[in-house]
């Protein structure tokens, strides 16, 4: 059975100039593995991460016509079990993290208070864990971080640190919302690695929401290619440098490339899809 | 005399007693109409040392330049007429409550500005958004929308020095093709000075004529962009860097995906 069903799911958002719908239709499934989702800016991806969470504020809604995680009607349960899922069992790592991190708690605050009020951990047991936590992220100075509130962070540290608090309660689903996009290489291979070392060893779920179709080729085990509120393309992570889709080829024609011409790129053209 | 002078910048924060010495002893020279790149570890210094020529950080050593000038310690309006910066975190730097036309258009009627209507419509078309997406507020847009937005509003007062934060690591191939393409042409056509970060290689050797690679506050190494594309670097890290891009995982020259 698999972790997460998702049948025909619709996210639309009541504006003043009428309906913006940012996702219309979308179905997967997924199991203990790693799926990737891609697609242009503006194509329903975050929302369509966060509606598995049931995370759309008003005036947006979500209509579906299932979606369960774990055997469980995650659509229409009540929001108070729904609460107990998030954080807990499903994660997400935000895409603006500095934005979703309370700005007036402490980092060590943020990642030790679940596991104090929900695992009951005494206070040293639960700042060892979440200094392990950092450093497993490769934050140079766990300590210092911990003292730290979210505006002293910088991009790619504030990533990390929302990283570190969704994988402390070792959830079964992560939805990680472009987690690498401010990291540098390297560091970013050592968090994909985290991740990758949960989905093998732990069973983990893991929906990995992306732009760099390069980085999703290579990590991924099966990706969702999305344009416009719908998944125009489902194909094996390996073969999505091969992909079909004129506008899956189109996006891998516009990357720059270290040595290459430095002319205007190619753009998509836009017209056609 | 080069346009831009970093000497010797040195950055400490002060935070619950401890100091934090984010930038050591770095200096770079930018051109006129150069375009100068950042690139190194997370946390290494990178978007602190564009937000020192901002006057928004705690310098405690060395000094800026810009066009042979100390900056004055309150930057003020003429300083952001020249100069302005792409934040990292767009969601932080645009106003939660100011619809994106007011976003764009402040600026404009700060610095007392005619045409507002036609370059707010004009600088959206731009960063390929829709005209009708000045009605929006920040939360109604994706985290791509929010960056364009951000660029755009830097873009407004036609400054002579853009200092660039990441600009396209939220967006996908294809726009990200279209802003870098927009800024290089604008560079072109209005002789633009750029100091841009970017962790992403490819970008970063697209755009910039000289690179400088930075690890614990500290420069590593400056690199040509000949340099770059011949893998002719002098320190572990930059190599490191270099070989871990994924530009050049998926490259011919190497072996295929997994
Ligand atoms: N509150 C809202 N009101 C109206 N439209 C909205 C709202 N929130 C999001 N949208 C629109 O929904 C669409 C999908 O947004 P979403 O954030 O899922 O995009 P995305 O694929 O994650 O893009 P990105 O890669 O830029 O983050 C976008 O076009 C966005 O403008
Ligand atoms: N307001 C602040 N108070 C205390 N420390 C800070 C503050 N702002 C930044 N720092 C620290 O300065 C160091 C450099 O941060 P900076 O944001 O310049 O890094 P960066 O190179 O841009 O990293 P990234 O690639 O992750 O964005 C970090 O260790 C960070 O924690
Ligand atoms: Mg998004
Ligand atoms: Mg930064």
């Amino acid at each position: 059975m698999s972790l997460l069903e998702v049948r025909n799911l619709r996210v639309t958002f009541d504006t003043e100039t009428g309906p913006v719908q940012a996702v219309r239709g979308v179905s997967f499934s997924l199991g203990r593995e790693r799926l990737g989702i891609v697609g242009e800016s503006g194509s329903g991806k975050t929302m369509t991460g966060r509606a598995v969470l049931r995370l759309i504020r008003p005036p947006g809604r979500i209509e579906a016509e299932a979606m369960t995680f774990d055997g469980q009607d995650i659509l229409n349960m009540p929001e108070r079990e729904m609460r107990a899922l998030r954080g807990k069992r499903i994660g997400m790592v935000m895409q603006d993290p500095k934005y979703s991190l309370n700005p007036v708690m402490t980092v060590g605050r943020q990642l030790t208070e679940g596991l104090r009020l929900r695992d009951r951990l005494g206070r040293a047991d639960a700042v060892a864990k979440a200094i392990a936590a950092l450093e497993a992220v490769q934050i140079r100075d766990p300590h210092r971080v911990m003292d730290a509130y979210p505006h002293e962070l910088s991009g790619g540290m504030g990533q990390r640190v929302m990283i570190a608090m969704m994988l402390i309660p070792e959830p079964d689903l992560l939805i990680a919302d472009e987690p690498t996009s401010a990291l540098d290489v390297t560091v970013q291979a050592e968090v994909l690695s985290i991740l990758d070392g949960l989905v093998r060893d732990r069973g983990m779920g893991l929906i990995f929401i992306s732009h760099d179709l390069r980085l999703v080729a290579r990590f991924c085990d099966r990706v969702l290619v999305m344009h416009k509120g719908l998944v125009v393309e489902e194909i094996a992570a390996a073969n999505l440098l091969a992909a079909k889709h004129p506008y899956t080829q189109g996006l891998l024609n516009c990357l720059p490339r270290i040595g290459g011409p430095r002319g205007p790129l190619p753009v998509l053209d836009r017209t056609g899809v | 005399m080069s346009f831009i002078e970093i000497d010797n910048l040195t950055v400490t924060f002060r935070a619950q007693g401890r100091e934090v010495r984010a930038v050591e002893g770095v200096s770079l020279s930018v051109d006129e109409r150069e375009s100068y790149g950042l690139v190194g570890e997370s946390g290494s210094g990178k978007s602190t040392i564009l937000r020192a020529i901002c006057g928004m950080a705690p310098v405690s050593g060395g000094s800026i330049r810009i066009a042979g000038k100390v900056l004055p310690a309150q930057r003020g309006r003429a300083f952001s007429a020249d100069v302005q910066m792409v934040f990292q975190d767009p969601y932080a730097s645009l106003h939660p409550r100011h619809t994106i036309d007011r976003t764009l258009s402040e600026p404009l009627a700060i610095h007392g500005m005619p045409d507002r209507d036609a370059r707010v419509v004009q600088a959206l078309v731009d960063v390929g958004l829709p005209p009708a997406f000045r009605f929006r507020y920040p939360h109604q847009l994706s985290g791509g929308q929010r960056q364009r937005v951000a660029i755009a509003r830097a873009l407004m007062l036609k400054p002579r020095i853009l200092l660039l934060d990441e600009p396209t690591s939220a967006l996908d191939a294809s726009v990200q093709a279209e802003v870098l393409n927009l800024l290089s042409r604008l560079r072109e056509e209005q002789g633009l000075t750029f100091l841009m970060v970017s962790h992403d290689l490819a970008v970063i050797d697209h755009m910039c004529d000289r690179i400088m690679v930075l690890q614990h506050g500290r420069t590593v190494e400056e690199i040509s962009r000949d340099d770059l594309a011949k893998a002719n670097m002098n320190t572990p890290y930059a190599r490191s860097l270099f070989e871990a891009s994924a530009d050049r995982m998926l490259g011919s020259t190497t072996e295929p995906a997994r």
